[in-house]
C-alpha cells in the first residue's frame, strides 16, 4: 500500500506530497499543510464544515480522497482574504451582519457563499437558503447568514467584482 | 448598578463581536486545530454493551502495535469518582475509566496514545474486553419496575434506580383543588435530543517535567474541569492549567469533566508527551450528553373566570447511566413548572431515574423546555376548554414584577404582560386565531428563564464571577475574566459593559479570558445563562473601583470641590458639570501610577448572588407565536413564521440578542419536529447528521422579533439573560399551531407527520 | 477516525479499469464521486483492498446527445446532469431528482451513475431513470453489454454487475411526441434528507388526450426502486380523470412493499405512495393542459 505522490495547488501555492491513498483531502489540508481553517464537523459529508472549492466548485473535503485532488486548484478559507487586515467582502459581510457566533461553521459557509455568488450574483432568498443547505449551523439559525449573503451580493454587484 | 450617567454609547449598540474577523478568516484556533511537537494521538475505547461486569481487559496486543506509546484502563487510574454536584458527594457517581462495571454503551473503558491517529484507531480495535452481561433497562418504567437491576448497586443508600428526588410545596394544593371550578390533568413524554454543537469535543494536554499539566479543551467550564481533573488525578488544583481556546458551541453539552480530558491528562503524565483527543461525530452522537427525556404529569386547577389556583406537577427524568447534570435538571424542572403564572398553591415532585443509556446532561434551557412544553400546552388546552383566548388566559395569570414564589424566588423584573400584548399585536393574533385558511394554524408558547443559578452545587469556595482590570498610560486597558465565550458572545458583551462604564472605546480593551492560572479565581463557567449577569456585574464592580481611583486624580489635578461628580466618556475623565476640567484616561492612569510610586493600576471585581433565594437573581420572560401550514395528505408541517416578543432587560448588544433568538428557534424547531434519537437496546442508531436531522437553512421560517426593554435591578446596567430561555417556547407554540390547523395535540414529542395523520384518522 | 487502508489506481481507459476490477475479483471497488463509497468505508461496511478511480478516464464525465439518444457518462455529476439543458428539456424528472439529491457539495461530487450503482432503494435518480426506460452500458474486460435499468437493481446495494463489470454510461432515448414527466420526493423531516418515498411518473398522450404510454416508478418502498407495472397498465388508453388517478394511485400503493425504519413506518410509506403518485399524475395532467 504505497503512498501516492500528488501535487496540490492550494490558494495558489503548490505543494508536492506523498500521501496514503486512504487519507481524505480535509485530513491532508489540516494535518500535512497545517491549513486548519477548514473544519471537520462530521466526516460524513453532511455538515459542510469542511467545504472547499475544487476548480471553483464547492465540495465536502471529508468525502474526497486527497489523491483525487491531485493537480487541482483548491481554494480554502485561508486563501480568501489577501492581506493581514483585509477581509474578503463575504467575510466582511459575515462579520458586520452578525452571521458568526461560535464560528465553527463559518469557513464552510463563507466558501459555499463564494460558490453561490460565483454562479449566481443575484440570488433570491430561497436560492440562498438552498445554496447553504449543505452547511449546518447550530448557533445562528441561519438568519444572519442569509442576511450577510444578501448584503454582500448587493455590494459585490455594485462594486462590479463578482468574480 | 452603573454609576456612569453618561448616555449609553456602547451598550445598546449592535457591535459585531470582537472574535468575528478571526473566525471569518479561519484563523481562530479550536482545540482540534492545535498540534504540539512530539504530540501523541489519543483514542477512547467505549463500552459496546449497555450493562455488564468487566471480567477481563487485555491490552497486550494494542501495546505491542508499533507506534503505540501507552494504553490505560480503569485499574491504571486512582479510581476516584467525579460529578459536578460536589456539594453532595454521594451524587458523584462517574469514573473517568470504568473499573469493574459498565453502565451504558459509551462508558469509557480504555484509552490509547500513539504516534498517529491511524495507529491509535487501529490499537483500539486490538483491545480485548470480556464482559459478563447484566440485565439492562432503557425506559423510566422498566427502571422503576419491581426486580429491575440496580444500576448503581455500589451506592448502598439507593434502594432503587431513583438517584435523587426533589420536592417543592407552596400553599395547600389539595385544599385548592377542592375549590376548583375546572381541573385539567395531562401527562406528556418529551424526548431526548442532541446538542449537536458543530465542533466535536477535543482536548490537548501538555505535561511539564514537574507533573503539571496545561489543558486546552473544548469546554464551557474551565474551572470545573480544573477542579475535577485535579481530584480524579489526585493532584493539586494548581497543577492543572485549563485554557479555553475557541469553542465551536456547547449549549450545555460541554460543562463537565469528560473521560477524554482525564485520559489525555493521564496519558500525558505517563508518557511525558503532549496528547490530543478529537472525538468523531459518531462518537458524539453515541456517547455524548443529551437533553433529558422526561415523563411529566401536571394537574392544574382554575376558577371559572380563568384564575389559576393550584398546580400539581410531577416529573420523572430519564437520566441515563449517571447523574451528570441531572440533579440540576430535576431541581429546575420543578422551578420552571411554577414560573410564568401565579400559582398560589404549587406542588412538585421530581425524580431522577437511572437507565442504561447515555447520561443526559444540561442542554439549553435545562429542565425548562420539558416543564414548559407541558405547562404551556396545558394552558392552551385549558383556554380552549374554558372558552377563553389563550393570550387572555395568560394575561389573567401572568407573573409581574415583585411576585414571589414562597421559599423559591422573587421576580425582580418581568416584562411578560408586555410581551404577550406585543406578540398579539405583531401577529394579528385575535383575527388569525379566530379564522384561518384550512390547514393553517397559529399557536402560542411562552417562557421564562433564569439569569444564572444561585444554588452552589459545585460548592465553589470562590466568588461566582471575578475579573481583573488593568489600566495603562496609553489609554488602553486589559480585562482578565474567566468567563468562557463559547460562541454566545460574552467576550464582546463584557468588553461593551466595561467600555461603557469607563468611557473607553471597546477596541482599546484587550481581553484575556478563561485561562484558569491567568484569570482571577474563579468562575463557574458558561451555563444557566449566567455569564452576562454575573460576569457583567463583576466587571462593573471592578470598573467602579477603577473609577474611584481615577476620579481622585482628576479631583486633585483640578482641585475639584468635593461635591463634583466625575464622569468617564470618550476616553476622558472629567468633572461632569464642567467637562473642560478633565484629562484623558491615559493621563489619569499616569498620574495614578506616579502617585502610587510605580505601582500598576490593577483592580478586581467580584460577584456572588447573596440572599436571592435558591434559584436565580433574575428572570427573562417572553411570548412566541408560530404560524404553520400542515399538508393534510402527508402530514408534513411547514413552519411559516415565528414571532417573538421577549424581555431580556436592557439589551446590551441587539445583534447578539437577535442571534441568540434565531439560533434558539432552529433548536426549538428541531426539538418540536425533526430531532430524535433512535435507540435499540441501549444503542443509539442514528449517529450521523443524515440520520439525526437538525434543521437546515431551507427549513427555517421567517422570523420577527421585538425586545421588551425592562430594567433588571440585579443585572449589569439592567440586563438579564437572552439565550437559553428562547429555546423553550418554540415547541409548545408549534405544537399549538399544529393543533389549531389539524386538531391534533401532541403529547409525545416530536410532532411527526405520521402522528398527525394517525390522530386525524388518515392513517 | 481514518478510512480503512487500500491501494488506489487511476486507470486511463475503461478497459483498463475493467481489467483491474477483474484482477481483484470482488476485493476492488470503483470510485466515481466517492460520496457513497467513502461513507461505506467510514462505517466499516465497505473494505476494498483496491479502489479504482474513474477520474482520469477521458470523456467519462460527458453528457452527449445524438438525434435519438442522450448519454450520461460515468463521471457526470448530479449537478451537471441537473443543469444540463437537454436533460431539463427532455427528462425533467431526472433533472429535478438530481437537483434535490443530497446537498450542493454532494451534487458537485456525486454522480448519477454512482447513485444507480450504489443501488440504494431510496436513490433519487433511480425512479426518473426507470420511467425513461434507461439502459446501462456495462463494460467488462471482454466487451460491452446493455442492461435495462429495470433489470439492473437486484436488491439493496446489489446490481446486475458481475465480476469485472462496470458501468460506462446511461443511455436515454429522446422522447418522440409529447410526454410529461416529473419526480415527487417526500422527506418530511427536512428539505435536505433521504427520500422516504420517491415517485416518478411519465405520461405520453395521444391527440385525443388519451394516454398512449404510462410509466410509474416508486422508490424507497421496496428492496429496489421499481416500476409499478399494474398501475401503469391501468393507465394505458385511458383518459385521465380524478377517478382514474385515484384508482391508479391506490394500485401503486399496493405494489409497494415498504419496511419500517428510523425515517418512517411501513404504512405511512405505503399511503404516501398513493399521495405522491396522485400528485405526479396530476402534475402531468396540468402540464398537458
Ligand atoms: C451527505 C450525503 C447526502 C446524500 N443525500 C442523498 C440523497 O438525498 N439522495 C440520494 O439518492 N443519495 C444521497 N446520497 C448518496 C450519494 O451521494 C449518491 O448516491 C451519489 O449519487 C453517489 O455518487 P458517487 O459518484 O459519489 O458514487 P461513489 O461513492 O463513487 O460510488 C457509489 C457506488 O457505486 C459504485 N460505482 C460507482 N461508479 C460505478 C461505475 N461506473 N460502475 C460500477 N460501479 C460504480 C461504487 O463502487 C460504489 O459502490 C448522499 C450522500 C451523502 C454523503
Ligand atoms: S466534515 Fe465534511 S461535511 Fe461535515
Ligand atoms: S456559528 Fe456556531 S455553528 Fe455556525
Amino acid at each position: 500500500m504505497d503512498k501516492v505522490c500528488i501535487t496540490l495547488n492550494v490558494n495558489g501555492d503548490r505543494y508536492e506530497l506523498a500521501v496514503d491513498p486512504w487519507r481524505t483531502l480535509v485530513e491532508v489540508l489540516r494535518d500535512d499543510l497545517n491549513l486548519t481553517g477548514t473544519k471537520i464537523g462530521c466526516q460524513t459529508g453532511d455538515c459542510g464544515a469542511c467545504t472547499v472549492l475544487i476548480d471553483g466548485k464547492s465540495v465536502a473535503s471529508c468525502m474526497m480522497l486527497a489523491v483525487a485532488a491531485d493537480n487541482k486548484n483548491i481554494a480554502t478559507i485561508e486563501g480568501l482574504s489577501t492581506g493581514q487586515d483585509e477581509l474578503h467582502p463575504i467575510q466582511e459581510a459575515f462579520v458586520e451582519q452578525g452571521a458568526i457566533q461560535c464560528g465553527y461553521c463559518t469557513p464552510g459557509m463563507v466558501l459555499s457563499t463564494k460558490y453561490l455568488l460565483d454562479q449566481n450574483p443575484d440570488p433570491t432568498e430561497t436560492e440562498i437558503r438552498q445554496a447553504l443547505s449543505g452547511n449546518l449551523c447550530r448557533c445562528t439559525g441561519y438568519h444572519r447568514i442569509v442576511k450577510a449573503v444578501e448584503a454582500v451580493a448587493v455590494k459585490m454587484r455594485a462594486d462590479g467584482k463578482g468574480e | 448598578m452603573s454609576q456612569n450617567n453618561s448616555a449609553m454609547k456602547v451598550v445598546g449598540q449592535s457591535i459585531p463581536r470582537i472574535d468575528a474577523p478571526i473566525k471569518a478568516t479561519g484563523k481562530a484556533r479550536y482545540t482540534g486545530d492545535m498540534k504540539l511537537p512530539g504530540m501523541l494521538y489519543g483514542k477512547m475505547l467505549f463500552s459496546s454493551v449497555p450493562h455488564a461486569s468487566i471480567v477481563r481487559i487485555d491490552v497486550s496486543k494494542a501495546l505491542a502495535l508499533p507506534g503505540v506509546k501507552d494504553v490505560i484502563v480503569g485499574k491504571d487510574t486512582p479510581g476516584i469518582k467525579f460529578g459536578n454536584w460536589r456539594l453532595f458527594p454521594a451524587t458523584q457517581d462517574e469514573l473517568p475509566l470504568a473499573i469493574d462495571k459498565v453502565r451504558f454503551i459509551g462508558d469509557a473503558v480504555a484509552a490509547v496514545a500513539a504516534i498517529s491517529q491511524d495507529i491509535a484507531d487501529e490499537a483500539i480495535g486490538l483491545i480485548e474486553v470480556e464482559y459478563a452481561p447484566l440485565p439492562a433497562v432503557y425506559t423510566i418504567e422498566d427502571s422503576l419496575a419491581a426486580g429491575a437491576p440496580l444500576i448503581h448497586d455500589e451506592n448502598k443508600e439507593l434502594t432503587n434506580n431513583i438517584s435523587l428526588d426533589r420536592k417543592i410545596d407552596v400553599g395547600d394544593v389539595d385544599a385548592a383543588f377542592a375549590t376548583a371550578d375546572y381541573v385539567r390533568e395531562d401527562t406528556v413524554f418529551v424526548h431526548a435530543v442532541s446538542h449537536a454543537y458543530m465542533e466535536p469535543c477535543a482536548v490537548l494536554v501538555e505535561p511539564d517535567t514537574e507533573g503539571r499539566l496545561t489543558i486546552w479543551t473544548s469546554t464551557q467550564t474551565p474551572y470545573i474541569v480544573q477542579c475535577l481533573l485535579a481530584s480524579t488525578l489526585a493532584i493539586p488544583e494548581n497543577h492543572v492549567r485549563v485554557v479555553k481556546p475557541y469553542i465551536g458551541g456547547g449549549f450545555g453539552g460541554k460543562m463537565e469533566l469528560r473521560p477524554w480530558d482525564f485520559c489525555a491528562s493521564l496519558l500525558a503524565r505517563r508518557t511525558g508527551r503532549p496528547v490530543r483527543f478529537v472525538l468523531t461525530r459518531v462518537e458524539e452522537f453515541e456517547v455524548g450528553r443529551r437533553r433529558h427525556g422526561m415523563k411529566i404529569r401536571s394537574k392544574v386547577a382554575f376558577k371559572k373566570d380563568g384564575t389559576l389556583i393550584a398546580k400539581d406537577f410531577e416529573a420523572y427524568l430519564d437520566g441515563g447511566a449517571y447523574n451528570s447534570m441531572g440533579p440540576t435538571a430535576t431541581f429546575l424542572c420543578g422551578n420552571f413548572g411554577a414560573m410564568l403564572y401565579r400559582y398560589p398553591n404549587y406542588r412538585y415532585r421530581g425524580h431522577h431515574v437511572y437507565t442504561n443509556k447515555p447520561p443526559a446532561g444540561a442542554m439549553r434551557g435545562f429542565g425548562a423546555p420539558q416543564a414548559l412544553y407541558l405547562s404551556e400546552t396545558q394552558m392552551n388546552i385549558a383556554a380552549e376548554e374554558l372558552g377563553i383566548d389563550p393570550i387572555e388566559l395568560r394575561l389573567k395569570n401572568a407573573m409581574v414584577t415583585g411576585d414571589v414564589i414562597e421559599g423559591v424566588t422573587r421576580i425582580s423584573s418581568a416584562g411578560f404582560v408586555e410581551s404577550l400584548h406585543k406578540v398579539a399585536e405583531m401577529t394579528n393574533w385575535k383575527e388569525k386565531r379566530a379564522s384561518l385558511a384550512p390547514n393553517k394554524g397559529i399557536g402560542i408558547g411562552c417562557y421564562s428563564f433564569i439569569s444564572g443559578g444561585v444554588f452552589n452545587w459545585f460548592n465553589t469556595q470562590y466568588n461566582f464571577a471575578s475579573c481583573e482590570i488593568r489600566a495603562y498610560s496609553d489609554g488602553t486597558a486589559h480585562l482578565l475574566t474567566m468567563a468562557a465565550d463559547i460562541g454566545q458572545g460574552s467576550d464582546t458583551v463584557l468588553r461593551q459593559i466595561m467600555a461603557q462604564d469607563l468611557g473607553l472605546d471597546p477596541e482599546q480593551i484587550r481581553l484575556t479570558a478563561a485561562d484558569v492560572t491567568m484569570t482571577p479565581k474563579a468562575d463557574l463557567g458558561t451555563w444557566g445563562s449566567r455569564v452576562t449577569l454575573m460576569n457583567g456585574n463583576a466587571v462593573l464592580d471592578a470598573t467602579q473601583k477603577m473609577r474611584a481611583e481615577l476620579a481622585k486624580m482628576v479631583s486633585l489635578r483640578f482641585n475639584l470641590n468635593v461635591i463634583h461628580e466625575v464622569a468617564f466618556a470618550d476616553g476622558r475623565v472629567f468633572a461632569k458639570a464642567q467637562p473642560a476640567k478633565g484629562i484623558s484616561f491615559g493621563e489619569a492612569v499616569t498620574m495614578w501610577v506616579k502617585a502610587n510610586r510605580g505601582e500598576e493600576l490593577v483592580v478586581r471585581g467580584h460577584y456572588t448572588p447573596r440572599d436571592l433565594g435558591l434559584t436565580s437573581p433574575a428572570y427573562s420572560f417572553g411570548a412566541q407565536v408560530a404560524e404553520v401550514e400542515v399538508d393534510p395528505e402527508t402530514g408534513v408541517v411547514t413552519v411559516e413564521k415565528v414571532s417573538t416578543a421577549h424581555d431580556c432587560g436592557t439589551v446590551i448588544n441587539p445583534l447578539a440578542v437577535e442571534g441568540q433568538l434565531e439560533g434558539a428557534i432552529q433548536m426549538g424547531l428541531g426539538y418540536a419536529l425533526c430531532e430524535q434519537f433512535v435507540m435499540r437496546d441501549g444503542k443509539t442508531l442514528n449517529t450521523t447528521f443524515l440520520d439525526y436531522k437538525v434543521p437546515a437553512a431551507e427549513d427555517m421560517p421567517a422570523i420577527a422579533s421585538a425586545a421588551i426593554e425592562t430594567y433588571e435591578p440585579q443585572g449589569p446596567l439592567g440586563a438579564k439573560e437572552a439565550g437559553e430561555g428562547l429555546a423553550i417556547p418554540t415547541a409548545p407554540a408549534v405544537s399549538d399551531a399544529v393543533w389549531h390547523a389539524t386538531g391534533y395535540r401532541c403529547k409525545d414529542l416530536p410532532i411527526t407527520p405520521e402522528k398527525i395523520l394517525r390522530a386525524t384518522g388518515k392513517l | 477516525m481514518s478510512l480503512p487502508k487500500f491501494t488506489y489506481c487511476e486507470p486511463k481507459t475503461l478497459e483498463e479499469a475493467a481489467l483491474k476490477l477483474a484482477e481483484y475479483d470482488g476485493r476492488a471497488r470503483i470510485v466515481a464521486g466517492g460520496t457513497d463509497l467513502l461513507l461505506g468505508m467510514r462505517r466499516g461496511i465497505a473494505k476494498p483492498e483496491v479502489v479504482i478511480s474513474l477520474a482520469r478516464i477521458a470523456g467519462a464525465n460527458a453528457i452527449v446527445a445524438s438525434a435519438t439518444e442522450l448519454r450520461i457518462g460515468a463521471m457526470a455529476t448530479l449537478a451537471e446532469v441537473a443543469q444540463h439543458p437537454l436533460v431539463q428539456q427532455h427528462f425533467p424528472a431526472l433533472a429535478c431528482a438530481a437537483a434535490v439529491t443530497g446537498t450542493v457539495q454532494i451534487r458537485n461530487m456525486g454522480t448519477v451513475v454512482g447513485n444507480i450503482c450504489n443501488a440504494s432503494p431510496s436513490a433519487d435518480t433511480a425512479t426518473p431513470l426507470l420511467i425513461y426506460d434507461a439502459k446501462m452500458i456495462v463494460v467488462a474486460p471482454g466487451g460491452e453489454r446493455t442492461v435495462a435499468l429495470a433489470e439492473f437493481f437486484r436488491g439493496p446495494g446489489k446490481t446486475a454487475l458481475t465480476q469485472g463489470e462496470l458501468v460506462k454510461e446511461i443511455v436515454l432515448k429522446l422522447p418522440s411526441g409529447t410526454t410529461r414527466s416529473n419526480y415527487q420526493k417526500l422527506s418530511p423531516r427536512s428539505k435536505v434528507d433521504i427520500a422516504i418515498v420517491g415517485v416518478s411518473a411519465l405520461l405520453a398522450f395521444s391527440e385525443t388526450g388519451a394516454i398512449r404510454r404510462a410509466r410509474i416508478a416508486i422508490g424507497s418502498v421496496a428492496p429496489v426502486p421499481k416500476r409499478a407495472l399494474e398501475a401503469e397498465n391501468m393507465l394505458e388508453g385511458c383518459q385521465l380523470t380524478p377517478e382514474v388517478i385515484a384508482a391508479v394511485a391506490a394500485v401503486a400503493a399496493k405494489e409497494a412493499a415498504p419496511i419500517t425504519d428510523m425515517r418512517a413506518s411501513e404504512d405511512y410509506r405505503r399511503s404516501m405512495v398513493a399521495v405522491l403518485t396522485r400528485r405526479a399524475l396530476q402534475q402531468n395532467q396540468r402540464e398537458q393542459q
